[in-house]
């Protein structure tokens, strides 16, 4: 016993080393540090409300976020007036074991926990059939018929088998229990305990002391009848939470403990993760999964991308192509150079975005939780007043009555009732490329009637054709594109992207691609809505003041043109403008016209010039659009309807209308270039294709549904119930089986979300 | 009936004997990956 405290201490302290935080930690921008733990130990959202309490009262602690339903955790805390150590012995005071969540041995204690629980379960049952058999007589024979040292010696071998079931299947209610009353808390746990624990004491002074106050009538069989139903009922929604939950950590733990590296000689030696390096190379065979981003050097393989873009078809990859960590090699053997690890790779950037996600707890099942407290508490009035009116007609029977009033009232089903049936969505959506970043923007989505498309890269592809350029007397417009394109690789707008990949790919074409590249700027700063200036420094001569943006922001004359423009300015005024052609998505109209059959109605907001905004919306059916919008017009515009009482729902390319998708009651964006960090969308489509918005959309509502049948549920099951438990008519047992079944039914029908979004879904119509 | 004040130990004593069957066979992890053993069949190596 000593050694394990030891070890535990050794364990923690070796997680203040710095180089641990790194593994399940990352900085903050204020300089302190975020960690991800798993929480061992957890049972219901009380434990979760607990555990904040405990770790926030560590100074140095800043926030405290835990999820019920998933176990993680996220502890937000200063490295200067704390360490992991001091908090998570702080936990460990409250009767919690914290485990950093990336650590490999979380997955060995949860693998020791479930087999611990199945034993648990497989005890109690053994024990429930035995016991009833012994409690059979009892019930088909006549007072008499039996012998009295008969009737002794059946409740003998009775109380013999039912005690490993208290002392052992019991054990994580007593202990949760005991927690609870040390800390002056109440969970869901403690009625339970406290009716398995009068119920034991009711039936062994009948074995022992049958002329005693509760005289001779023994509950053994109902006894191990309620525990087994409580701890199959336990199991089962633990294994389906875990299939909930499990398309989060089938993403949370995608890559691979161990990887097989190749050393200086040319063998290949099996090295942790964590130890990989940026130039490594590692052998990766079929059916591995990628552990960083890569270029292949050799072999031919297909990879399965489907978690990271949402692309559900397997890709073939060749020699020199790009692979990404966390991307599984379907056929052949490759080998991969890195060329980024850890928290630099798309995969972790997905995987902090999910992390956090699943944490946040949406308003409904806030409202649960706070109900759950005063309910319980209102369950041992309840039972101890059951107990005291029934105590003068037989105080055994009025013991039962209460023990059935605590066990049959626990609340579980009210508190899983939401975050399920979310997680499970949140899941499904995942699985098909969407992410979800709160969790309650799932509600607010269900709620929405107007959809607003931001048009550049929303509605139209990323990708444009420069069509024209015009520029002053002068200027060659070539060099113009050059010096344009030197400005616009600095800026992440779509318009700017394509520019760019228009210069170069014209530079490559005339042999000028390393002159393109080799232009450095300086003083880059950007204004959302009108462009981006910056001091390009030409080899050899002067610096040049650039300003690319909008007509108005360059001062360009116009062209009389409807197409997209974008002009480039000096200090001395216009210098060019470069015409571009763009093409609306190919899936646009079709979504369109789905949403409005949905009964939803459609509008385009957009910054680029009314004509250019008229012909797009045309051509994807949308009457109402707006042009020349500038980010602070489409804001108030979007407030304007939600003041008119409808709920918004922004579409942009999650950059540049950071204020507006913000304001939105729900907010996508199609994130293919975008980094995912930088996006301030409740939802991510990863395969940049607008077709799953409208399986989003209808997954919502559905997921709405669900959480109000369950809360329903939830609610007529407690209602119809405690009076029938009050009443005397339930008997324990039957409490255990009610309790136990009601919260197989909420996480089984939130399962119902989890199905995957292909079926029916015209994204997956082609393959 | 007298058989019976032998037998009722007896099953207990039962109950315990296949108790300490099941657990081992929980903790040898017999019942950790039910699908696994099935699907060998069907791979390659």
């Amino acid at each position: 016993m000593h050694d394990a405290a030891a070890s535990e201490k050794d364990r923690l302290k070796l997680l203040d080393d710095p180089q641990e935080w790194a593994h399940f930690s990352h900085a903050e921008h204020d300089g302190a540090c975020a960690s991800s733990v798993v929480f061992e130990g957890m049972h219901c959202a009380a434990c979760a409300i607990a555990i904040e309490e405990a770790l926030l009262q560590v100074p140095g602690v800043q926030s405290v976020q835990v999820s019920a339903a998933s176990h993680r955790g996220r502890v937000v805390w200063s490295p200067q007036s704390t360490r992991p150590s001091l908090w998570m012995t702080a936990a460990e005071r409250a009767g919690y074991r914290a485990v950093p969540a990336n650590d490999a041995h979380a997955h060995e204690r949860r693998r020791q926990e479930a087999r611990r629980m199945v034993w648990r379960v497989a005890v109690a049952g053994l024990c429930m059939m035995q016991v009833m058999m012994y409690a059979t007589p009892a019930y088909v024979t006549a007072p008499g018929e039996i012998t009295p040292d008969m009737v002794a010696l059946l409740r003998w071998a009775s109380w013999v088998l039912s005690l490993p079931v208290l002392l052992f299947s019991c054990a994580p209610f007593f202990r949760a229990a005991w927690r609870d009353l040390r800390q002056r808390q109440i969970s869901m746990d403690l009625p339970v305990a406290l009716g398995m624990l009068a119920t034991f004491v009711v039936s062994s002074l009948g074995t022992f002391e049958p002329d005693g106050p509760f005289g001779a009538e023994v509950y053994f069989d109902s006894l191990t009848m309620f525990v087994f139903f409580l701890l199959a009922g336990r199991w089962l929604e633990l294994r389906l939470r875990d299939r909930t939950a499990g398309a989060l950590e089938a993403v949370l733990n995608r890559l691979p403990g161990s990887v097989s590296r190749r050393t200086a000689d040319g063998g290949w030696e099996p090295v942790s993760v964590r130890r990989l390096a940026v130039g490594d190379v590692l052998e990766v065979l079929p059916g591995q999964a990628l552990a960083g981003d890569g270029t292949i050097l050799s072999g031919q393989t297909q990879v399965d991308e489907a978690l990271l873009t949402g692309e559900s078809r397997p890709l073939s990859r060749g020699v020199g192509e790009r692979v990404i960590a966390g991307s599984h090699n379907l056929s052949g053997r490759i080998e991969v150079r890195i060329d980024q690890v850890g928290a630099a790779t798309r995969y972790a950037q997905i995987v902090a975005l999910m992390e956090n996600a699943s944490l946040t707890r949406p308003s409904m099942a806030l409202v649960a939780d706070r109900m759950a407290k005063p309910f319980l508490v209102l369950v041992l009035f309840a039972a101890a007043a059951a107990a005291a009116y029934g105590w003068s007609s037989g105080p055994a029977h009025a013991v039962m009555v209460a023990v059935a009033v605590l066990v049959v009232t626990c609340p579980c089903a009210l508190s899983l009732a939401t975050p399920a049936a979310m997680l499970a969505t949140a899941g499904a959506l995942a699985r098909s490329g969407v992410l979800v970043r709160r969790l309650e923007a799932l509600q607010n989505l269900a709620e929405v009637d107007t959809v607003v498309f931001d048009k550049t890269g929303t509605l139209t592809s990323d990708a444009f054709a420069l069509a024209e350029i015009h520029v002053r007397d002068g200027v060659l417009p070539e060099q113009a594109l050059f010096w344009a394109a030197a400005l616009a690789r600095q800026s992440l707008h779509p318009v700017s992207r394509a520019l760019w990949s228009q210069a170069r790919q014209r530079a490559q074409h005339v042999g000028q691609l390393a002159e393109l590249e080799g232009q450095t700027v300086s003083e880059v700063s950007e204004t959302a809505g009108q462009g981006v200036a910056g001091l390009l420094l030409c080899r050899g001569g002067q610096p040049m003041a650039l300003r690319l943006g909008s007509a108005a922001y360059c001062q360009a004359p116009a062209t009389g043109s409807d197409r997209l423009q974008v002009s480039l300015a000096d200090d001395s005024g216009w210098l060019a403008t470069f015409e571009l052609q763009e093409e609306v998505r190919p899936e646009a109209a079709g979504v369109v016209a789905q949403l409005q059959a949905l009964g939803l109605s459609v509008q385009v907001l957009s910054g680029d010039a009314p004509q250019a905004v008229a012909l797009v919306a045309a051509a994807v059916g949308i009457a109402a659009y707006r042009g020349g919008c500038t980010p602070q017009d489409k804001l108030l515009h979007m407030r304007q309807l939600q003041q008119q009482g409808h709920r918004v729902a922004m579409v942009g390319d999650g950059l540049n209308d950071g204020p507006v998708l913000a304001g939105a009651d729900a907010s996508f964006a199609l994130g293919q270039a975008v980094p995912l960090a930088q996006s301030k969308a409740d939802f991510v489509l990863m395969g940049g294709q607008l077709t799953v918005l409208v399986e989003t959309l209808r997954r919502s509502r559905q997921t709405l549904r669900i959480v109000k049948q369950n809360l329903a549920w939830a609610a007529i099951y407690n209602a119809a119930c405690v009076p029938l438990a009050l009443l005397g008519w339930l008997p324990a047992w039957g409490a255990g089986l009610g309790m136990a079944l009601s919260s197989l039914l909420v996480v089984l029908n939130a399962l119902r979300l989890s199905a995957s979004i292909s079926a029916g879904s015209p994204a997956t119509e082609d393959h | 009936m007298d058989i019976l004040f032998l037998l009722i130990p007896l099953s207990v004593g039962l109950v315990f004997f296949i108790l300490g069957g099941l657990w081992w066979a929980v903790h040898k992890g017999q019942f950790e990956d039910i699908e696994a053993e099935g699907e060998r069949i069907l791979r390659n190596d």
